[in-house]
């Protein structure tokens, strides 16, 4: 969907670029907010590298389910189970290499079947039997969470995994967190895969309107059900990172987290109706929700509440309220006309002359 | 009685499960420990019945378990501060009836999926209380709790109260223009504006009704106890939207009864202690939940895929 022609204003108006600036005034904000230099004359807070590293690591798990939502997303669906599933995958990984005694690369690789085979439920019921994606991943929400919970029944936290492992969450290789090379390919190939193949393009066209792609000839519902199984992949993909970021495993892992991801991804420009929205517009919401969420807690008032939690949250929900309303406000303004009769909408019949 | 078939397959599940109990745990049947569940799950079917109501009109409300928290907790400092109950309650349903408000203005006059605004709504309410409140409990006065009466009339009153709302409302959904009204803008929203109906208006008032049903449930769960817990509510939404779905309340609207709500939650409320008389662990509670509701609609889908000749 690019511009017809170079129209630089235009350009510099589009919602990821306003986003962007969003994104550079909130950094500043709490670079000369949140960065403070203690008794010993060290710069603490926000302005060190090792935060910003810390910001990155953060954003990976969260940045992961983003990605994978955005198609879901694109095609006018959700998918509340994301982060049970990150869950569920989590404990299955602690559960093979401890319990079943494999070995981690093997463990790695099952949990990512689990996780295929877990989006692979959603994509039946949605997909297959044509069920609406919200009620089933409620459901499958329970559900994964359910058997976390039923696994460890609520008390086991597999720890102790060996460093080789941990590594990958929490060293950095060439100079950045070893995770973040792995979000960055994953973002490149849902980057390409949405804005470069006609089969990505697909997503916008079911969203857009499921009839008109099912009457252009397109397998709307393997599409439908490959959006689900890349999800469920994805998920698991992030649940190997949480677990190596944490260095355990518990039944309460990525609770809450779908939430941050739809906020990402509605932040970053993509429509919940489906049929519009871009990739990179959704790594930048991902950026603006993990720099709100890692400043907050640098800033000396928040600290003294000890609330950064809270109000991060609170701050996200209001945040994705703004930016729904601020897509549609638009286009219904004056408000008067919210609730007016029926009757009212006809244009009156012309007066004679 | 084909009309009533799926309500009716629901109690025949839970009469299933009843008859399982009495055979293979007879201890469940004990009336005090009954009374006490049913006293424990009645401000849920309350909020059950609201969140049919809104599900009818083919919206959804996750926020209900953070609008329960945040009325809880005002709820109970009002009491705190020796409100009595005849102030108390209005107070409390009317901000329910509010928050109900605020998502309705977002859903209903901008157009926004009901789904995203109560799931932000669900995140900033709770997070605000939170935020507040630092998960402090409130102290309730001494005379407070089962209105100041003998537990056992308290429990029953409870009981009595949650029953009579329902029936109300089955015989409002059923009978009144306004419950009529729901059904249409739940079935076709643009046929019902074309009758001459408003389904903005519909759909703010079904949320508003949930809303206020919602604090007066919020209310009787107070009085249970001599002190208000702040997470009360978390985990709510989930469970009033599996018992409204398992009693055949349709997720896209215009379908569904109370009665098949009431058999939703009995079912669902009687899981738990079941899975302990059974001695099955009580972890596996959620997961089992989540299974039912999935069951419930996907033999929904198969109705309307094969079923319908």
């Amino acid at each position: 969907m690019k511009p017809a022609s170079r129209d630089w204003p235009a350009l510099l108006l589009r919602h990821e670029m306003l986003l962007l600036y969003v994104l550079i005034a909130e950094w500043l904000f709490f670079y000369f907010a949140g960065t403070t230099v203690n008794r010993r004359g060290v710069i603490i807070g926000f302005g060190t590298l090792d935060r910003q590293f810390d910001i990155l690591r953060h954003s990976c798990e969260i940045g992961l389910l983003a990605l994978a939502l955005t198609p879901v997303i694109l095609t006018s669906g959700i998918d509340l189970s994301v982060g049970s599933i990150l869950g569920f995958c989590a404990i299955f990984l602690g559960l093979l290499w401890r319990d079943c005694g494999l070995p981690l690369p093997l463990a790695s690789a099952c949990t990512l079947a689990i996780g295929v085979a877990a989006g692979g439920l959603n994509a039946a019921l949605i997909a297959a039997l044509r069920l609406p994606p919200l009620i089933v991943t409620l459901g499958t929400y329970s559900l994964f969470r359910g058997l976390a919970e039923a696994i460890t029944r609520g008390a086991i936290t597999y720890t102790d995994f060996p460093a080789g492992f941990l590594f990958l969450g929490q060293e950095r290789w060439l100079g950045l967190p070893a995770q973040a090379w792995i979000f960055a390919l994953v973002a490149i190939g849902v980057w390409l895969l949405v804005h470069r193949t006609t089969f990505g393009r697909s997503f916008r066209v079911i969203g857009y309107s499921p009839e008109g792609a099912r009457f252009a000839g397109l397998p709307v519902d393997r599409r439908l059900a490959l959006v689900y199984l890349l999800a469920g992949g994805v998920a698991a993909l992030a649940a190997i990172i949480y677990t190596a970021r944490l260095g355990q495993a518990k039944a309460d892992a990525g609770l809450g987290y779908e939430l941050f991801a739809i906020t990402a991804v509605v932040l970053g420009g993509t429509s919940i109706f489906g049929g519009t929205g871009t990739v990179h517009g959704t790594l930048l919401g991902v950026a603006a929700i993990a720099v709100l969420k890692n400043g907050l807690a640098c800033l000396p008032v928040v600290m003294r509440l000890n609330a950064a939690e809270e109000l991060a949250g609170l701050l996200t929900g209001a945040l994705l309220l703004l930016a729904l309303a601020a897509g549609v406000l638009p286009r219904i303004l004056p408000v008067r006309r919210i609730f007016r009769r029926p009757a009212d909408a006809t244009p009156p019949p012309p007066t004679p002359p | 009685m084909r009309r009533y078939s799926r309500e009716l397959s629901v109690a025949g599940a839970f009469a299933l499960l009843l008859a399982v109990l009495a055979v293979f745990a007879p201890g469940f049947y004990q009336p005090q420990p009954l009374l006490s569940l049913a006293t424990r799950e009645a401000p849920t079917l309350v909020v059950a019945c609201g969140m049919a109501l809104v599900m009818i009109s083919r919206q959804i409300d996750i926020s209900v378990g953070s609008q329960f928290s945040v009325c809880g907790v005002c709820a109970g400092l009002l009491a705190a501060m020796h409100w009595p109950l005849a102030a108390l309650l209005p107070a409390a349903v009317g901000l329910g009836a509010l928050l109900g408000a605020v998502n309705g203005l977002l859903i209903a006059g901008l157009g926004l999926p009901s789904i995203v605004v109560t799931l932000a709504m669900m995140v900033t309410l709770r997070q605000g209380l939170n935020l507040v409140r630092q998960g402090k409990f409130v102290d309730l006065p001494e005379n407070f709790q089962w209105f100041g009466l003998p537990q056992a009339t308290g429990q029953w009153l409870l009981v009595g109260g949650a029953l009579v709302c329902v029936l109300g409302l089955a015989a409002a959904l059923r009978h009144l223009a306004a419950g009529r009204f729901v059904y249409a803008i739940g079935s076709d929203a643009e046929a019902a504006r074309l009758a001459g109906l408003r389904p903005r208006l519909g759909t703010f008032g079904a949320l508003v009704g949930l809303g206020a049903l919602t604090g007066l449930a919020a209310v009787m769960n107070v009085v249970q106890s001599p002190q208000v817990q702040p997470l009360a509510g978390s985990g709510l939404e989930l469970k009033v939207i599996a018992a409204a779905v398992v009693g055949g309340v349709a997720i896209s609207g215009g379908r569904g009864n109370l009665w098949g709500v009431l058999a939703g939650v009995l079912l669902l409320a009687t899981i738990s202690p079941a899975l302990t008389h059974l001695r099955v662990e009580a972890h596996w509670e959620r997961a089992i939940q989540g299974a039912i509701v999935i069951l419930a609609i996907l033999a929904d889908g198969a109705h309307r895929r094969w079923g319908k000749r």
